[in-house]
């Protein structure tokens, strides 16, 4: 309650802010939530965001729900109460985030979704989805052919709650299952973290020291897995990971990590501007609600490109 | 144990959306797999004549490309996914089998239609199907319509099982002539066209 209400204070604030100076200028207040920035790659979606909007005479309130849909919920009231025009939204679940957007809807706020999907239609404006599938397979490609089509592998899963990891672990399995050569010997969580990737990583080496390849869910989890290897002297297994972050960037350069999957995080998060954008000024985005977007596979050959969760030219 | 609780939610995901996907089916089909309800119905009624009326040559997509993709793929074709995507073309062509590779799971037969001796195109002869262009190639399927990626990423697999479960026998194709018809995602303008072929006719 304490905190919600702090919230609200500091949303009203926010408002207020953006409200008294810019008044003549100002086309009022986006609100960008999204997961904990502590991952970089929601920090370049916030940052993304924010920066269109900014550019496009918006003042913004940045929140986060640490993928808690409850909290969610909340930041939802604090930004209905802010009296926003649209908001930016990596939802908490495909499912338990329906009934916020809808929320927003029924009072006129549009909501557009980026990254991550819900289960229902007609209830946001936009839903500019990551290909996780795609790219999964695209990284479950890659992963075969550095491994030669043979061996022992290991898989991290993330969050069970997200569904993209799921989305991801399906992708994977679609392209490696394929080769029956290719044996799965342990699969494991570990929620997406580095810290717990690494303690997972250790464990999964002592039970199958002849491992030779690992595939994870996500870029924090591949680089907690390649530093326990690195740490174990097993320099030599192949690591993949998802995301495309500046980290697993510098690691596949260094010869670490071998390939990662981009997800264009930041222009996807200004897309969605741009179309709330269109949106609140003309009734339509003249899109379809859901629209895919597809990662693009990083290895030695193209890293050298990544920035930030984008590819330069 | 895992496999099997996630083919189960899978099967309830797909009865709980099937109406979308199928507005009048009898009882029986409402228990079949939605996805595959929905391949053959549209996969030989719409979908091939959709791909035999928009197909172009091989030989023009290839000039149209080099002079700029973009140009080319306004055109004739269609883009989905962003940046990260292509654009989705029909193409259709006649010439000889270079090379024929059933070796990996993902087997191709490759096809030189100028009469240069070298490859210009490759068919992909399954059992793996790289790619979603079958899918993504006209607006029959709209990824608005399906509840979640999975379900849509589902029906792209399904339309490419379909259309490699005809092709030729193997060693059936190395040095004849074939003419295809089918579809294939190009990125960048250096890219040789990998094509998901609907029909593949070998010459006698």
């Amino acid at each position: 309650m304490n905190i919600s209400r702090r919230l609200l204070v500091s949303a009203c604030a926010l408002a207020l802010s953006g409200f008294v100076p810019g008044f003549a200028m100002a086309a009022g207040t986006i609100a960008i939530i999204t997961p904990s920035h502590d991952n970089p790659f929601f920090k370049a979606e916030a940052d993304g965001a924010a920066a269109k909007a900014k550019a496009l005479g918006y003042e913004t309130m940045v929140l986060v729900h640490n993928d808690d849909a409850n909290k969610q919920n909340e930041l939802f009231d604090s930004a209905i109460a802010a009296g926003v025009k649209a908001i930016i939204l990596d939802n908490a679940g495909a499912d338990a985030s329906v009934a916020a957007v809808k929320k927003a809807k029924d009072k006129g706020i549009p909501s557009f979704l980026i990254d991550r999907e819900i289960t229902a239609s007609g209830v946001a404006v936009s839903q500019i989805v990551s290909n996780n599938y795609q790219g999964a397979q695209l990284g479950g490609e890659e992963f075969v052919k550095l491994m030669g089509e043979k061996g022992n592998y290991a898989e991290l899963v993330g969050k069970e709650s997200d569904t993209n990891a799921g989305i991801r672990s399906q992708g994977y399995h679609d392209v490696i299952d394929q080769y029956s050569s290719m044996k799965m010997v342990a699969r494991q969580t570990a929620n997406w973290s580095q810290t717990e990737a690494y303690t997972v990583m250790e464990s999964i080496l002592q039970a199958h020291p002849d491992i030779k390849g690992v595939i994870s869910g996500n870029d924090t989890m591949a680089m907690g897995a390649y530093a326990a290897l690195e740490a174990a002297g097993r320099k030599d297994v192949i690591v993949v990971g998802f995301d495309g972050s500046n980290d697993v960037r510098d690691s596949i350069l260094k010869g670490g990590i071998k390939a990662t999957v981009l997800q264009p995080a930041y222009q996807q998060a200004q897309l969605a501007v741009e179309q709330a954008d269109k949106f609140i000024k003309t009734g339509a985005t003249g899109v379809e609600e859901k629209q895919l977007m597809d990662c693009i596979l990083v290895n030695k050959d193209n890293a050298s490109k990544l920035e930030t969760f984008a590819l330069k030219p | 144990m895992k496999p099997i609780l996630f083919a189960t939610g899978l099967v309830v995901v797909f009865s709980l959306s099937g109406c979308k996907l199928v507005k009048t089916e009898s009882a029986t089909e409402a228990a079949a797999d939605p996805i595959a309800t929905l391949v053959s119905k549209t996969f030989e009624a719409k979908l091939v004549p959709a791909l035999s009326e928009k197909a172009i040559d091989v030989a023009v997509l290839r000039s149209a490309v080099t002079a700029g993709l973009d140009d080319a793929g306004s055109k004739y074709g269609l883009r989905v996914g962003g940046a990260g995507g292509g654009w989705n073309f029909a193409v259709k062509g006649k010439g000889k089998v270079v090379v024929e590779n059933r070796d990996t799971k993902a087997a191709v037969a490759e096809v030189d239609v100028d009469g240069d001796g070298k490859s210009d195109v490759i068919l992909q002869l399954g059992p793996v199907v790289k790619g979603t262009a079958l899918r993504d190639v006209t607006p029959l399927y709209d990824f608005s319509t399906f509840r979640d990626q999975i379900e849509y990423a589902r029906l792209g697999r399904a339309l490419n099982d379909r259309a490699v479960s005809t092709v030729p026998a193997d060693g059936s194709m190395k040095g004849k002539t074939v003419q295809f018809l089918g579809a294939t995602v190009i990125r960048s303008a250096g890219e040789k066209p990998l094509v998901t072929p609907v029909s593949i006719e070998t010459a006698p």
